[in-house]
C-alpha cells in the first residue's frame, strides 16, 4: 500500500510529465506555424543564416537591401582572399542593424564593418512585416530584446515576439510542404547573405525623389550610427560607410551632404558607389535586374571588386586564400554558388 | 483514479494555453503580415466613376481632379489611369521583399503612385509638380502661404515648412518655401501612416 507521501509524488511527476509534453507540443507548434520564408519572400531567412557560420569573418556588411542584393562575398574571396558575410536584410532599420552589430561583435572581431547609409532615411518604426523578417531571425540575446524593443510599432506587443504562437496561430490553415521541411532546419537562401538574381531588366524612367519638407536626417537615426561608431572603436573594428550604387529610392544631394561632413568629422571612409558608376564598370541596361533598385549578379560581382581592390590595395586586408579549413569551406561555397547561377540562368532559358 | 488525475492536469495546462492564445487574438482584432490593405471606403472591387468618386469624396477625403477624372486616395487605380491616357513617362519599383509593384505614372504637372494589395493596385498618392495643374480648391504651385489658409482654413498640423490638412484617411500636404507652395501631395494614411 503506496503511503500519502508517495502518492503525492507521484502525482507531481505525472504533474510535471504532463507539463512537459503539452510544451513540448506548444514548441512544435510554434516551430510550425511560424514562417519560414522559404517560398516567395526568402529576404526572412537571411538573418539566421549567420549563425551557422565559422566566425572567422575579416569583412561584415550591415544594412538593408542595398547590401544583400549589391555584394557578393564569393568575388571578395574568390579574387582577393577576404573572408566576409552579410548580415543584411529587407528595409533593415539603423537601430536593428546596431543591435545586428552589437550581437556580431560578441561572436566575432572582424577587421571591418560596412554599413550602408540608406537607412538613415528612416527615423521610426516602419512595419511588422519588415520587423519581423529581421527580428525573428535572431538569436535570443540581450541584443534581440533590445532590437525589438526599438523596432516596435504601436500595433506590435513584446510578447509576440516572445511567443510567436500568439501571433502566428492563424497561419494554421496557410501552411504549406515547407513548413513541414523546414520545421527543425533554417532555409539557407543565400551566399554568405548575398542574394543572387541573374535576370536583367535595365532601368528606365527612374523617378527624381519628391520635394522634401525636410533634408535633415533625424536624431534617432544619427544617434545610431554614432552608437555604431562608438561601438567599432571600442572594438577596434573599422567602420565603413557605403552607398550602394542603387537608383531608386532616390538619394538626395542634401543627404549626401550630411553623411559626408560625418564621415570626415569621424575620419570614416565613405564610398558612394553612385559617384563611381564610370570607374566600376557598372551599365544599367544589363546590371540590375529591378530597372535600377538592385543590382543583378553581374553588378554585384562589379561593385565587390572595386571594394575588394579597395579592402587589398589601401586598406591592407590579407589574402586569406591558402589559410585552412577556410579555403575547404569556401570551395563548397563557389560550387553552390555557380550551381545557383547556372540554375537560375537555366531557368530563363540562357544556357 | 491515476487516470483522472493525469486528465485533469493535462486539460486544465490546455485550458490555460488555449486562454493565452485567446487573449493574444483580442483587441485589435486579427493582423496580418503583408501589404497594408486598403481603406474599406476604397475597397469596392467596382470600376471608378464620377459617381463613386464623389461618394469618397463626400466621405471627407481631399480629391484631385484633372480632366474631369477624380483620383482619390486608396480608389482602384485601373480605371482611373485608363481615364488619365497615355502617361509621359511609368515606372514600377518592386519592394525590397514582398510580391506585388508600386507603380509611377508620370502625367504633365503632376505623379500618379499605386500600391498593390491583392492582384489590384491602389492609388497611394498624387504629387503636383508644376504650376500646369492646381487643386479642385484652386491652390497650385508658386501660390502663397496666405491663399493657403484662406482657401483651406487651420491645417491639421504645421511642421517647419510642411503644412498638413487631414480628412477621410488621407492627407492633403503643402511644402512651402519662403511663404510660396513648392510641393503638393495627396496621399493614402493606408500606405503613410
Amino acid at each position: 500500500m503506496p503511503t500519502a507521501e508517495k502518492l503525492r509524488r507521484r502525482a507531481l511527476v505525472r504533474f510535471l510529465l504532463s507539463a512537459a509534453l503539452v510544451l513540448l507540443c506548444l514548441f512544435l507548434l510554434q516551430r510550425l506555424v511560424t514562417p519560414k520564408y522559404a517560398g516567395d519572400i526568402v529576404e526572412g531567412a537571411l538573418i539566421s543564416e549567420y549563425y551557422a557560420e565559422a566566425k572567422d569573418h575579416d569583412l561584415i556588411f550591415i544594412g538593408d537591401c542595398e547590401v544583400y542584393e549589391n555584394f557578393s562575398p564569393k568575388v571578395l574571396w574568390e579574387e582577393y582572399g577576404v573572408n566576409s558575410f552579410i548580415r543584411g536584410s529587407a528595409q533593415q532599420l539603423i537601430w536593428q542593424s546596431y543591435y545586428l552589430l552589437e550581437e556580431t561583435l560578441h561572436y566575432e572581431t572582424p577587421r571591418a564593418v560596412v554599413f550602408n547609409v540608406l537607412a538613415l532615411q528612416y527615423n521610426e518604426p516602419q512595419r511588422e512585416a519588415y520587423n519581423r523578417m529581421t527580428l525573428d531571425g535572431m538569436r535570443w540575446s540581450g541584443s534581440k530584446l533590445k532590437s525589438i524593443l526599438a523596432s516596435m510599432t504601436e500595433e506590435e506587443s513584446l510578447v509576440e515576439y516572445l511567443f510567436p504562437l500568439l501571433r502566428y496561430h492563424t497561419r494554421w490553415s496557410e501552411l504549406t510542404p515547407e513548413d513541414a521541411e523546414y520545421l527543425f532546419k533554417d532555409y539557407r537562401p543565400s551566399h554568405n547573405g548575398f542574394l543572387m538574381r541573374v535576370d536583367v531588366r535595365p532601368a528606365e524612367n527612374v523617378p527624381e525623389g519628391r520635394i522634401l519638407a525636410d533634408y535633415s536626417f533625424g536624431d534617432r537615426a544619427w544617434s545610431y550610427l554614432e552608437k555604431m561608431r562608438l561601438l567599432c572603436e571600442e572594438k577596434g573594428v573599422q567602420l565603413i560607410l557605403v552607398k550602394a550604387p542603387s537608383l531608386y529610392p532616390y538619394w538626395y544631394p542634401q543627404w549626401e551632404e550630411q553623411v559626408e561632413d560625418y564621415a570626415a568629422e569621424h575620419g570614416l571612409l565613405y564610398i558612394n558607389y553612385l559617384d563611381l558608376i564610370d570607374e566600376t564598370g557598372l551599365d544599367f541596361s544589363t546590371d540590375t535586374y529591378d530597372a535600377g533598385l538592385h543590382l543583378n549578379l553581374s553588378g554585384a560581382e562589379k561593385i565587390s571588386r572595386h571594394l575588394g581592390q579597395l579592402l587589398r590595395e589601401d586598406l591592407g586586408f590579407p589574402d586569406r586564400r591558402g589559410e585552412e579549413p577556410l579555403s575547404s569551406r569556401w570551395q563548397e561555397k563557389l560550387a553552390a554558388y555557380e550551381a545557383e547561377r547556372e540554375s537560375q540562368l537555366a531557368a530563363l532559358g540562357k544556357i | 483514479m491515476k487516470n483522472h488525475a493525469f486528465t485533469r492536469s493535462l486539460l486544465l495546462l490546455l485550458a490555460v494555453l488555449a486562454l493565452l492564445s485567446l487573449c493574444a487574438c483580442g483587441g485589435s482584432g486579427e493582423k496580418v503580415i503583408d501589404r497594408p490593405a486598403q481603406t474599406e471606403a476604397a475597397g469596392s472591387d467596382a470600376p471608378m466613376t464620377a459617381a463613386n468618386a464623389q461618394a469618397e469624396t463626400e466621405a471627407g477625403g481631399y480629391v484631385f481632379i484633372h480632366n474631369g477624372v477624380k483620383v482619390p486616395m486608396d480608389a482602384e487605380a485601373s480605371a482611373i489611369v485608363e481615364a488619365l491616357g497615355e502617361p509621359a513617362s511609368y515606372f514600377e519599383a518592386a519592394s525590397c521583399a514582398f510580391e506585388g509593384l508600386d507603380k509611377m505614372y508620370t502625367y504633365g504637372g503632376f505623379e500618379l503612385d499605386t500600391y498593390p494589395t491583392g492582384d489590384k493596385d491602389y492609388v497611394s498618392a498624387v504629387i503636383l509638380r508644376d504650376d500646369s495643374v492646381a487643386t479642385p480648391e484652386g491652390v497650385m504651385i508658386g501660390d502663397s502661404a496666405d491663399k493657403l489658409q484662406e482657401v483651406y482654413g487651420e491645417p491639421a498640423s504645421v511642421s517647419g515648412d510642411l503644412v498638413t490638412y487631414e480628412a477621410g484617411g488621407m492627407q492633403l500636404r503643402f511644402i512651402l518655401e519662403q511663404d510660396a507652395v513648392r510641393s503638393i501631395e495627396y496621399i493614402s494614411l493606408a500606405v503613410e501612416g
